[in-house]
This record gives C-alpha cells, sequence and structure tokens, in this order.
C-alpha cells in the first residue's frame, strides 16, 4: 500500500563554471548530460522529472486520500479466489472504499491484483486503513490476512468569522481564513453560501476599467501562517425583509465554502458549518431611517424619511414626540399622532429638522409612545449628518 | 529516525495486540467510541444589541473574531455511534499486557534501529530529499490471521534483518581502512604530487604540445557558444614559447589573446602537468628538493616575505609555508628583474585576464592593494584577519559508497568486481582531476584537489597558517568546493569555504602579488566559485545568507557593467579598451550579472516565495535564448502552488514563443506543458497520452518515460509502469541510471513486494558497472 499523493518535482543542484576555469565545460557538460535538467536552461532548479511521494505526507480535513493498493502474490503458487477489501476506520464511522467487491478468481505467481481507492477526508483525528484479503490456496486452504495502516488527519484551515449589522437590514459577514499547514495554499474558491433568507454580494474584488481584481492581488496565495480577510455582504431578500419578525433573534447566514490546491494541483475542499448570528433585537417598535442627506447647510431645516415597524405581536397606538438637543432642532409639531399600527406592519414618516451646529452632528431625540401600554420608547443617534455652513456649500 | 523507528515499532506492536483481541473477542471495537474534540458548537457572540443603538462603529470594537469549526458535515457531531471506538486506546490497555510477549520482537527491532541510525552517521551529511525507507510506504502493520504460519506471507521486516545483521560490521571496516591509509601514502611519497612552481620556463610551456587542455584556453563568448579554441595551440604552440615580449604582437585579435593569456598563465603559475609528463621529469627531482630543503630555502631568501607584501605574522610556522615554493618565487622575481619597464608589464596585463579577473574590492581591501602597490619594497602589515588562510578540513572524504553496499548485500566477490577510478589510478595532474570528474568519480576527485591542494600547501590542518595563492591553486580550491557541493555535502564545502571569509580578502587579488603577477589586476577567485560561495548557505537552511551574498555579487556586476558604459575598465580605472573589447567585456558581465539573477531566483524557490517568478522573468532578459524553457518553468512554479490557471496562461505563453522557432525541443516542450497540465487537473490518463506521445517524436526522453511511467502508476498499472522504467533503464543505463528514476523504481518495488530487496540489488549491480564514486545510492533505498 502507498498513499498517492502527487509527484513532485526533482530539483536539481547547479553547479557551473566558465570556460576559463579549471574544468572548462565540465560541469556544464555534466549538467546538460544528467537527465533531470530542463535542456537548454540547465540552470533552472525546477526541473520536469516526476518524483513518486517520498512519505506519507500529511493529510488535511478535505483533501482527498488516494491510495494505491496492490496485492502480489509473492509465492510460487497460484492461489485463488482472491477478495480485497479495504476499508477505512475512522472516529465514528467505517467506510468500505474498494472499487469492487468480486472475487478475483485466481492470481498466478508474481502477479498482482491493483486497486486504487479515493476518499474524501471528512474527519479529523487517527484514521485507519484495514485491507483484509482472503484467498485459498491450491490445496484448498482458506487463508486470510489483514494490515492496517493509521494516519492522523489533521485540521488545515483556521477561520474566524465576525458579523456587523448595519443600520439597513445588511448584515456584514468578516470572516479571517489562516493557513495552518506548512506549505503555500492557492485559495481557488471562498465564496459564502447564504441561507434561503439572503442574497450576498462578495466584497472581495475591486472593479477596474470593466475587470474585476481581486484584492488580494493577483496571486491568490496563502503561505504557511498568514491569515486573509474576505468581506461579504449580506441582504435580506425582498420578501423577507418585510417580514419583520422573522429575522430576529438566532438565524441562520449560511456558509463559507472553501475550495483550495497545493502542489500540482492537489485539491482540498471544505465548508465551515452554518454560521449564525444573533439578529439584532428590535424591541417592540423598530425606526430606521429611509432617506437622509449627508450633507446640509447650517440653518436650514432639510427632510430625512424614517420607517416605523411594529415588530411586536400586539397593535400599537404610536404617538411621536421629538425633543430638540444642542444641535438638532425639530420642525414641526412634537406629539403627533401617528395613529394605530398593526404587528409586522410599518409606516413611513417624513421629517423636518434643521441644525444650528456645524459638524458631524448625531440626530437624535425621536420618541414614540405607545398609548395602549404607555411605555415610551427613544431613539437616539439614529443617523449623522454632516452640517456646513451655506457659504461653503455654495463655493 | 531512532524515534521514528521506535515508533513504527509500536504501532507493529500495536497491531499486533489488536489482532489478537480480535481473535479473542470480536466486539470489543464496536464498544468505544472517541471524542475526536473539536466538534462542539460554539455560539456566535452578537448578543450585545440595545434597542436604541444599531450604532455601526461601536460593534465594531466590540465584537471579538469567533471560532468557527470546519466541517465536511456538521452533523457528523451528532451521531457518535460510531461503530468503532478508539483503537490506540484498547491498544493501550493491552499493551502493558502483552509487553512481555512482544518483548524479544522489540529487542530485534531495536537492533535494527539501532543499526539504521549508526547509517546515517556514517554519511551525516548527505541531506538528500530522498528519505529513507521506513518514511515511504505508509507505516506497515501487518497481521496474520491465518490459521497457519505463513512466512511468506508476513511482515517483511525479520526478513530484512537477516542480512543486516550479519553483513553490518564488515562494511564499516572496509571504509575505515581506505580512508587511513591514504593521506598516510600521499605524505609518504611526495613524488605523485606536484608543487606550484614547476622551475623552466621551458619545462612548463613544453607540455603545452601534449596536453593542450591543461589549463583552459580563453575566450570571450556567452556561456552558450561553446567553440573550441584548443586547435591553434596546437598548431603553433611555438608562439607560446618566445618571452614575454612577443604577445605584443598578438595583442589585438582574441586567439591570439588566448595564447598570450596561456602563457602567462602556465608560466607564472605551475602546471601539474609537467611532472606527469615524460619530458618534463627533468624538474621533478627540483621540486623534492624545493620540498625537502624548504626550511633552508626561506632563510636563504630572507627578502621574499617582505616582497610578496606579506606580513611576517605567522613566526615559524609561517616559515614553514613559505618554503612550499620559495626556489621558484626567487626565479621568477630573477626573470622579471630585468623586464622592470613598465612597457612590458602592461603588455603582460592581457585584454582578457582583465576582462576575467576584474572585481571591484570593498574600500578597505582597496586601500591594502594601493599600499601593497605603493610599497612595493617594504614591508605591509597586514592584520591576521584580513588574510585568506584555507586548508583541507578533512582528509579523505569516504571511498564508494557503491561499493560499501555491495559488500553488503552482493558479497565480497561481487564488490571486487567493482571497478572505479580512485585519486590514485588516474595522473596526479588536471588531466587526471578531469578524467575524475567526467567519469563521475567526484569523490576521488574531491581527493586528489585536496593533494594538489596539499601540494600548494594549503593541505590538511594548514587552514589559519599563511599560504600563498595561485590562480592555480584558486581553481583548485574552486573545482573541490564545487564538487562537494555536487555531492551534497554542504557542510563540509562551507567548512572549507570559511578561511576565504568573503572572498574580498587582499591577498585573492593580483595586486597584492606585484612580483608574482606584475602588472595583472583583478580577483584570483573565479567568478563561478563567487556564485558557488553565495548559492552555499540556502543548501544549509540559510537562503536569507544566500541572497545577501547574490545581492552583493549583483551589485558589483552592475557597477563593472557600469564602468564599461562609461566608457572606463571593470574595475572603473582609466584604461584604454577597444570598442571590441569593450563589446566583448560587457557581454561578458552582462551574461555574468545573468547568472547571478539565476542564483537569486533559484534562492527564491528554495524558499517557495513566489517573488521566484519575478526573479525568472528578469532572468529572460539576460538570456533571451531560455525564455521559453524559463516560461514553462514559472508554468510549473504555479502548478506547484495549486494555480493551475495561471500556469495554463504561462504554458500557452510558451507556446506562442515557441510558435516562431519549430525544431524538435520546442515540440516537445509543448507537449510536455500539456502534459503537466493535466496533471494540475487530476487527469493522469491525459498526461500520460501526452507524455507517450513526447516519445513518440524522441523515444529516448528521459522524463517523458519516467513521467509516464508515474502516471501509469497512478492509474493502477503497477506493472506497466515498472517494466516502462525497467526497459528505460535497461535500454541506456549510461544516461538513465538517474536518481530520480532509480528511486521511482525502488519506490515501486516496495510497493509491489515485500521482497523488492533482491530487484533493488539487482539495481545495485547495474549501477556497480556504471556509474562512478558519486552515485548517491539513498535512492536505493536499500539502507
Amino acid at each position: 500500500v502507498m498513499r498517492l499523493t502527487k509527484p513532485t518535482l526533482f530539483t536539481n543542484i547547479p553547479v557551473t563554471c566558465e570556460e576559463r576555469d579549471l574544468p572548462g565545460n565540465l560541469f556544464n557538460q555534466l549538467m546538460k548530460d544528467d537527465p533531470s535538467t530542463v535542456k537548454g536552461a540547465e540552470t533552472l532548479m525546477l526541473g520536469e522529472m516526476l518524483t513518486l511521494p517520498q512519505n506519507f505526507g500529511n493529510i488535511f480535513l478535505g483533501e482527498t486520500f488516494s491510495s494505491y493498493i496492490s496485492v502480489h502474490n509473492d509465492s510460487s503458487q497460484v492461489v485463488k479466489d482472491i477478495l480485497v477489501k479495504a476499508d477505512l476506520q475512522t472516529s465514528s464511522q467505517r467506510l468500505n472504499l474498494s472499487a469492487s467487491s468480486a472475487a478475483v478468481a485466481e492470481l498466478k505467481p508474481d502477479c498482482c491484483i491493483d486497486d486504487v481507492i479515493h476518499h474524501e477526508v471528512k474527519e479529523i483525528g487517527t484514521h485507519i486503513l484495514v485491507c483484509a484479503v482472503s484467498y485459498t490456496t491450491q490445496t484448498g486452504e482458506k487463508m486470510y490476512f489483514r494490515k492496517f495502516f493509521k494516519f492522523q488527519v489533521l485540521k488545515p484551515l483556521d477561520v474566524k468569522t465576525k458579523f456587523y449589522n448595519a443600520e439597513t437590514d445588511e448584515v456584514f459577514l468578516e470572516a479571517q481564513i489562516q493557513n495552518i499547514t506548512t506549505s503555500p495554499m492557492f485559495m481557488e474558491k471562498v465564496s459564502l453560501e447564504p441561507s434561503m433568507m439572503y442574497n450576498v454580494a462578495e466584497l472581495n474584488t475591486v472593479d477596474t476599467a470593466g475587470e474585476s481584481e481581486s484584492t488580494f492581488g493577483a496571486r491568490t496565495y496563502l503561505q504557511p501562517m498568514d491569515t486573509r480577510q474576505y468581506l461579504y455582504c449580506l441582504k435580506p431578500k425582498q420578501e423577507f425583509a418585510e417580514k419583520a419578525g422573522v429575522i430576529k433573534g438566532v438565524t441562520v447566514i449560511g456558509k463559507l465554502d472553501i475550495v483550495w490546491k497545493t502542489n500540482l494541483g492537489e485539491r482540498g475542499r471544505l465548508q465551515t458549518s452554518q454560521l449564525q448570528r444573533m439578529a439584532p433585537g428590535y424591541g417592540d417598535v423598530r425606526l430606521s431611517l429611509e432617506t437622509i442627506p449627508d450633507t446640509v447647510n447650517l440653518e436650514e431645516p432639510f427632510d430625512i424619511t424614517c420607517k416605523i415597524t411594529n415588530c411586536s405581536e400586539r397593535t400599537m397606538d404610536l404617538v411621536l414626540e421629538m425633543c430638540n438637543t444642542n444641535s438638532i432642532h425639530w420642525c414641526g409639531v412634537s406629539g403627533r399622532q401617528l395613529g394605530k399600527l398593526h404587528p409586522s406592519s410599518s409606516l413611513h414618516l417624513a421629517l423636518t429638522l434643521l441644525s444650528s451646529v456645524q459638524g458631524l452632528q448625531s440626530v437624535s431625540g425621536l420618541r414614540l409612545t405607545d398609548t395602549f401600554l404607555k411605555r415610551t420608547y427613544e431613539y437616539d443617534d439614529i443617523a449623522q449628518v454632516c452640517v456646513v455652513s451655506s457659504e461653503v456649500k455654495q463655493s | 529516525s531512532n524515534a521514528k523507528d521506535a515508533k513504527s515499532t509500536s504501532d507493529e506492536d500495536d497491531s499486533r495486540d489488536i489482532v489478537q483481541q480480535k481473535t479473542q473477542e470480536e466486539i470489543l471495537f464496536h464498544e468505544e467510541t472517541i471524542d475526536l474534540g473539536g466538534d462542539e458548537f460554539e455560539s456566535e457572540g452578537n448578543e450585545t444589541v440595545s434597542e436604541d443603538s444599531n450604532n455601526f462603529v461601536d460593534k465594531l470594537n466590540e465584537q471579538m473574531m469567533e471560532s468557527v469549526i470546519i466541517s465536511d458535515s456538521p452533523n457528523n457531531s451528532e451521531d457518535d455511534t460510531g461503530e468503532l471506538g478508539c483503537l490506540q486506546e484498547i491498544v493501550d490497555q493491552i499493551e502493558a499486557k502483552d509487553n512481555q510477549k512482544t518483548q524479544t520482537e522489540v529487542d530485534k527491532e531495536e537492533f535494527l534501529s539501532n543499526e539504521s541510525e549508526t547509517e546515517h552517521e556514517e554519511t551525516p551529511k548527505d541531506i538528500s530529499e530522498i528519505g529513507t525507507d521506513d518514511q515511504v510506504s505508509l507505516k506497515e502493520e501487518s497481521i496474520q490471521d491465518a490459521v497457519k504460519e505463513e512466512p511468506k506471507l508476513g511482515n517483511n521486516i525479520p526478513v530484512e534483518t537477516k542480512p543486516k545483521n550479519i553483513d553490518e560490521s564488515t562494511p564499516e571496516d572496509q571504509i575505515l581502512s581506505p580512508s587511513t591509509t591514504k593521506p598516510q601514502s600521499s605524505e609518504a611519497e611526495p613524488i605523485p604530487v606536484c608543487t606550484i612552481f614547476s622551475q623552466a620556463n621551458n619545462a612548463s610551456s613544453q607540455p603545452q604540445l601534449f596536453l593542450p587542455d591543461g589549463f583552459e584556453p580563453q575566450m570571450v563568448k556567452s556561456p552558450s557558444f561553446s567553440s573550441i579554441i584548443e586547435t591553434p595551440v596546437k598548431s603553433n604552440p611555438q608562439v607560446v614559447q618566445p618571452s614575454p615580449s612577443l604577445s605584443k604582437f598578438f595583442g589585438d585579435t582574441v586567439n591570439t589573446n588566448t595564447l598570450a593569456s596561456d602563457f602567462f598563465d602556465s608560466f607564472t603559475t605551475s602546471n601539474f602537468i609537467s611532472v606527469s609528463n615524460p619530458n618534463a621529469s627533468s624538474s621533478v627531482p627540483e621540486q623534492m628538493s624545493s620540498l625537502s630543503n624548504g626550511g633552508d630555502g626561506s632563510s636563504s631568501n630572507p627578502t621574499f616575505p617582505v616582497q610578496n607584501g606579506r606580513p611576517a605574522a605567522g613566526g615559524p610556522s609561517s616559515s614553514l609555508e613559505i618554503t612550499q615554493s620559495p626556489k621558484p618565487f626567487s626565479q621568477i622575481q630573477a626573470v622579471f628583474a630585468g623586464s622592470d619597464d613598465p612597457f612590458a608589464t602592461a603588455l603582460n596585463m592581457s585584454e582578457l585576464d582583465r576582462r576575467n579577473d576584474a572585481w571591484i574590492p570593498s574600500e578597505e581591501t582597496r586601500n591594502v592593494l594601493i599600499s601593497v602597490a605603493t610599497q612595493q619594497y617594504s614591508a605591509v602589515f597586514i592584520d591576521k584577519e584580513n588574510l585568506t588562510m584555507p586548508g583541507l578540513k578533512f582528509d579523505n572524504i569516504q571511498g564508494d559508497a557503491v561499493k560499501d553496499l555491495m559488500l553488503r548485500f552482493l558479497g565480497e566477490q561481487a564488490a571486487v568486481k567493482r571497478q572505479v577510478l580512485n585519486a590514485n589510478s588516474v595522473e596526479q595532474s588536471f588531466v587526471g582531476l578531469k578524467q575524475l570528474i567526467s567519469s563521475k568519480n567526484w569523490r576521488a576527485a574531491v581527493d586528489l584537489c585536496g593533494r594538489l591542494l596539499t601540494a600548494h600547501g594549503q593541505g590538511y590542518k594548514k587552514s589559519g597558517l599563511p599560504a600563498s595563492h595561485t590562480t592555480d591553486s584558486l581553481q583548485l580550491w574552486f573545482v573541490r568546493l564545487a564538487l562537494l557541493v555536487k555531492l551534497n555535502l554542504f557542510q563540509s564545502a562551507e567548512m572549507e569555504f570559511e578561511p576565504f571569509g568573503n572572498l574580498d580578502q587582499p591577498d585573492l587579488y593580483y595586486e597584492y602579488y606585484p612580483n608574482v603577477y606584475p602588472g595583472r589586476k583583478g580577483s584570483m577567485v573565479p567568478f563561478s566559485m563567487r556564485i558557488l560561495h553565495a548559492e552555499l548557505p540556502q543548501y544549509l537552511g540559510n537562503p536569507q545568507e544566500s541572497l545577501d551574498r547574490l545581492h552583493s555579487m549583483k551589485i558589483i556586476c552592475a557597477k563593472i557593467l557600469e564602468n564599461l558604459e562609461q566608457g572606463l575598465a571593470e574595475d572603473g580605472s582609466m584604461t584604454n579598451i577597444t570598442q571590441e573589447n569593450r563589446q566583448a567585456s560587457v557581454q561578458l558581465w552582462r551574461s555574468r550579472l545573468g547568472r547571478v539573477m539565476y542564483s537569486m531566483a533559484n534562492c527564491l524557490l528554495m524558499m517557495k516565495v513566489l517573488l521566484a517568478v519575478d526573479a525568472y522573468h528578469s532572468v529572460i532578459k539576460y538570456y533571451p535564448q531560455q525564455e521559453p524553457q524559463l516560461l514553462s518553468g514559472i508554468g510549473r512554479i504555479f502548478l506547484q502552488i495549486g494555480d493551475i490557471k495561471t500556469a495554463e496562461k504561462y504554458f500557452q505563453d510558451v507556446e506562442k514563443v515557441t510558435h516562431k522557432l519549430d525544431g524538435l525541443q520546442s515540440q516537445i516542450m509543448v507537449l510536455m506543458n500539456r502534459a503537466f497540465l493535466h496533471l494540475g487537473q487530476n487527469n493522469f490518463a491525459e498526461a500520460h497520452r501526452f507524455f507517450t506521445e513526447i516519445l513518440r517524436i524522441d523515444s529516448s526522453n528521459a522524463v517523458a518515460n519516467n513521467n509516464a511511467a508515474v502516471c501509469l502508476l497512478y492509474l493502477g498499472k503497477l506493472k506497466d509502469s515498472l517494466r516502462q522504467l525497467e526497459g528505460m533503464v535497461q535500454q541506456d543505463p549510461q544516461h538513465y541510471l538517474h536518481e530520480s528514476v532509480l528511486f521511482n523504481l525502488t519506490t515501486m518495488y516496495e510497493l509491489e513486494s515485500s521482497r523488492s530487496m533482491q530487484k533493488k540489488q539487482a539495481l545495485l549491480e547495474a549501477v556497480a558497472v556504471k556509474e562512478g564514486d558519486s552515485f548517491n545510492t539513498q535512492c536505493l533505498k536499500l539502507g
């Protein structure tokens, strides 16, 4: 049994000399004659000769374990009814990896039965390959033997995630992926498979002149112990966004799908478990901003649009109060009735206000009172707006 | 390796125990389950949401990165109802129980592991990529549940131990005996050994007639251009003969330049040819006398150390060294005493010497050299640290590893048949040296270099003692060190390189010896030796140092090119150089700069840094003729990293470049690249098709042959694969007994049968017939 990792390329050590040196072109000639050098460019270290894997190497979760199983008749007798069975024993299960379970009728001396098995490794930890061979000798004796091959499956990547909730319903996911193997990795694909409630936009490319360019540069390799940060923006799908109550509490966001390649295209693939996040609790009444100008003139009124959503299970009767702060002055009547609001429904509200102070100002001071329960909800720092003096804006 | 062996030993016991256990009660496995950890879910921390602040900015600071569990099937953690538990645990329990039982076996294994350890000690410097036996296959734990003991199918270790045990002691002794006798003999009889300076003019130039390749003729050319200009040397050797002033008549053309410089070299330095040449036999007694009464020689010639610009720092020990060549020195001085006029000496400074030897010393070294030049007749004192005092660090590196293995596995009779050249069986000269090198007896060649260097007074244990350097002695050092590197004896090479410092000490410049090399400027250190010196640390795990050294070489090369462009000589001095010569020099130094870049790229490649790609790109600028090969190489780098798409892009570029040229080689290159691409896509069948296609064009292509065989193995065709490799080796053993091929072959033998030993030994026999002592026996995996 031999594990079939990808073959490696033979590297040679170039030793050159010049015509004038003592050995003349002897060294160069030796290199030319060496079959492992690249003809015409003997100094190039990386040759073209393939060499078989020299040791078992490391195997990582998500990679494919390939192994050559050869049963060779070392004896001088013909044996019959050979059955070769290869099982992989993990901590949780036993898998049969043999391609065929049919017995081979006979095996002549110095002949062999070959099988190449493949298995995508799905568990970390100790694996044992159990090869069992049963056969019948010429004398009709039933023989049976087994061989065990033990190996450890290691974890290749370390993944950490972080969520940000935007003021809109968007969720930003930041994922750090660290290569904890000892060889460089080529990240072929890192994508977020969203759950059914979300649409995802990957924020890891920059559009330049129509071509999207990876933020990691043209070469997407991860050196050992390097970490890379991926960013995704998740938007709730329309049908879910409207039903405010649905996205609440712990929700499943989706899972990361990572495909990498190493030596000569040896491929590995992993998915994270479902990423979950605690949706921000909006309480009973949620107030979110629909529109707001980014820059406004000092002491000039401007409009904002708010959306008020009833997230509770009951109907509310709301009264809006507007409290001025040091800088923000609300225009209009405070304490106005907004009317009844049924569960999961929302209303839009246009408000006018002005700022008396320049600079970045926080919009605060909205109060909603539910007259049924006499409960008041306070909304401060709902948005920021940049206030400039009117001269500046005009010029 | 001991630990590993021990581990596999215990593994073996483990599995044996498992089976015993199994036979006793099959159920045991099903009882225990193992929790490998890491399966539990962690909740995401995002609970801190206050009603009135969804503030984005605040959140940024609050939230910490959460660890996420990766698993392909996240449900795994739920069904812990595995059939089998942790084998290891069970094993551990039982192990104690069965310890006594297996004790004898363990002993046997331990002996085995010890043995392999001693083998490693034998060749501790042979760091090679080829692993040892036990690494290769899976740790094999074989059990026989068969009712009847059947030794044939049993585990193969007991079978192997026997021959090893028996033969172990004998080869060790065999190795020792030659190594102890050889150095003695070389010291005892100095006759085959030669000194630096043979005495007479005619004696030194005459042998040129018979052995024109004693020291290389020189011509400027790009490295790829390799026409031979030995013929003029042969046809009119008389030109070489006359006095130095004659050389001016030939000063313009390249050919005569060669002759002039050739003459110069053979005159000032020595030649080894003379010793072995019957015509020159008259010089031998001379040499012997100069060797034997050397002590007197130095005292009779008290001005020598001073004139040589050498400090008298060494005291009595230094005088010992100086004795090696006092007579020739005085003779040379006598010769040049008459030619004091600057015109004649200027002529001696041949165009080619200047071009090739040019180097820019550091400020400090330059100052010393200037003071030597200006104070020719008074002593210049230099710190001992600034002098190069090399010496052999080991006497005789091991004999013939192939023969040792034959003794061990094939018996004494077979080993006797093994005939390779050794340092004794060739002329003690450059000719013999070349013979050894080209017959791949590099170990013997290293020995011979050592002997020749001993004759230069730079032999064993001479390190740290003052020495005088000549063109030849440095060339010998270069060859010796280069061979050590070729033999993968990097540590030895490093040790012997050490006294040379950074190859910039003043006594490594011709200017330091104004009397020996009047008018000659530049460095005695061959450029290739600098490359070697710079490359060495990367093989010893210090690529950063290699890069540093290569970088400073690059700066000097660039500076020289800049000087040339500004109309100066290479070293920046105001010397008139003809346009033609300037062109030749620019060409030479560009190619040297390219060579440095090449080494940098190789070094970066070893570091597995992608900067290597950029480096190879810049090499293309210096060696445009290698563009397709280099682009293919870059493509392979990307393949190795796993970036198949970029690799494909490079391979396409290669096809574009080679499109213009047709020819077999480029056709092969394209096919080879396509095959590699399929390999990268896991399509071994298709890769095999392309490799086979190459063989249709060029049936002797070793790479395609080997790679096709490797593909066959991955396709599950072990026998076919073996047949292909064996056929290839049998067809042309001269070429294809290459270590990579043999390594693949032995690996497959191991896979094929537990009785791979016989086949490996057959390979050893084949190797013994064809290969020299430099053969890397590790690829046979006989150890």
